[in-house]
């Protein structure tokens, strides 16, 4: 168990470093196409263990966007997208819980297969940037600028995860 | 008590989210000023079009008393200029600066009841008559130029014998030089009038300025009527007949300005005299 919560720990700060340190930087654009936004760190909230309190992963949730939004100069936006997934993520596993139940370890591919696991984490970050960039914007007057910006994002992000997923191939 | 606290713990997820997300709220509504604006702006956005749907159907009932009081404002500037170029002729600056009393000419403004333009003898019927201090032998002008001569008045209306009449005859002069001449219509084109009587000595430009002459009681002096569009000398004749293209068009207006002069009993009496 000791190791499980130390193998987060450490995966969410390294996550987190890459979010804020590196990928914040990057900045896709062509003349008026600036849709493309890498944002990976709801992936922390992907791969917390199943078995864990409802409500501290709702806590752990609003800390991480807390932070990410210290970095990104947005105090409360990625708190409230991040919250909402958090909270989401309960009622997402139960949606898409695979026929054997979920008693294999950590939620990753390795141990309910790359399909699943794709699913899993695409409704999640559609979740998360959608909420993420409504918000963002604050007003649906927006809604064009939102919908490119979360899609293109999306594909984006999950395409940087899945990578990452097939290199590291994580069991916890 | 066992049970509210057992509710609690049942739904803390569920209460820790709202809470979290209520604080998300607060810190980016009160941190984040751009998305404080879009706050302050989007709920405008919804009423914002209501509003000015509804405020469109009360200026559409407010036009009328907004047209009148502008009207109004028109007149009383229409007079201002036209006092002023008057005085400004006779170098009276000063009185006129100082006081009202050099106010020779008033405007009285009033919207039109009924016109024609297309017969040969026009009238039209002003909706304002002795009531408004409306007497017979008043000029009436429009923005752009004069209209015609108060030829009847009853309590609430009157009647102007236009400039689009055969029975009308205005002084008028070619403003650069000063010619004096009869405007009369003789067409049937409600935008073209005849300027006679300029002698044939008279160095006459096309495009030139043909103003009132100021010798009639109705106008007073320089009040604007048209350009000049064409000439000719008829043979035998000591006289030009000149085209005057008129400024106004009377199929467009509906409102029209009432000159009132001050002294126009004192020089009709002194005309009556001399005759």
């Amino acid at each position: 168990m000791n190791s499980i919560w130390q193998r987060n720990i450490i995966r969410g700060l390294i996550i987190l470093a890459l979010q804020l340190l590196l990928l914040k930087r990057i900045d896709i654009t062509f003349g008026d196409f600036n849709y493309i936004h890498f944002t990976i760190y709801s992936i922390i909230i992907v791969l917390l263990p199943y078995q864990m309190n409802r409500s501290g992963v709702v806590v752990i949730g609003f800390l991480l966007g807390f932070i990410v939004d210290i970095f990104y100069d947005s105090l409360g936006v990625h708190a409230a997208a991040t919250t909402l997934i958090a909270y989401a993520r309960y009622f997402v596993l139960n949606l898409i819980s695979p026929t054997e139940g979920y008693n294999k370890g950590g939620l990753t591919a390795s141990n309910y297969g790359l399909p699943w696991f794709l699913t899993y984490l695409s409704i999640i970050v559609l979740l998360h940037l959608i909420t993420l960039y409504s918000i963002e914007a604050f007003s649906f007057v927006y809604l064009k600028e939102i919908i490119l910006r979360s899609v293109f994002s999306f594909i984006a992000s999950i395409f940087f995860i899945t990578i990452g997923t097939l290199i590291f191939n994580p069991k916890y | 008590m066992r049970n509210i606290i057992s509710l609690f713990i049942r739904y803390s997820a569920f209460i820790l989210f709202l809470v979290l997300e209520c604080f998300s709220f607060y810190l980016i509504i009160n941190y984040n000023k751009s998305q404080k604006e879009i706050w302050a702006n989007s709920s405008n956005l919804l009423t914002g079009g209501v509003n000015s749907y509804v405020q469109g159907v009360e200026d559409f009932f407010a036009l009328q008393n907004r047209n009148d009081s502008l009207l109004i404002e028109n007149a009383k500037l229409l007079e201002t200029i036209i006092n002023y170029r008057i005085n400004s002729k006779n170098n009276n600056f000063q009185e006129f600066e100082d006081s009202d009393s050099t106010a020779n000419y008033q405007l009285i403004p009033s919207r039109l009841c009924s016109k024609t333009i297309n017969l040969r003898n026009n009238f039209m019927t002003l909706c304002k008559g002795s009531q408004d201090s409306i007497e017979v032998g008043m000029g009436v002008i429009t923005e752009n130029g004069i209209a015609g001569i108060v030829s009847q008045v009853s309590k609430d209306f009157s009647t102007v014998l236009m400039i689009l009449n055969s029975e009308s005859r205005t002084s008028a002069k070619v403003k650069s030089k000063n010619y004096f001449g009869n405007l009369q219509w003789r067409s049937d084109n409600p935008l073209l009038m005849t300027l006679t009587d300029v002698p044939k000595h008279a160095e006459i430009v096309i495009g030139d300025t043909v103003v009132t002459s100021g010798f009639s009681i109705s106008f007073p002096e320089d009040v604007y009527i048209g350009t000049i569009y064409d000439y000719s000398i008829q043979d035998g004749s000591n006289s030009y007949n000149i085209d005057v293209e008129l400024a106004t068009d009377f199929s467009k207006t509906d409102y029209v300005y009432v000159v009132s002069y001050k002294l126009a009993e004192q020089k009709e009496q002194l005309i009556d005299s001399d005759e």
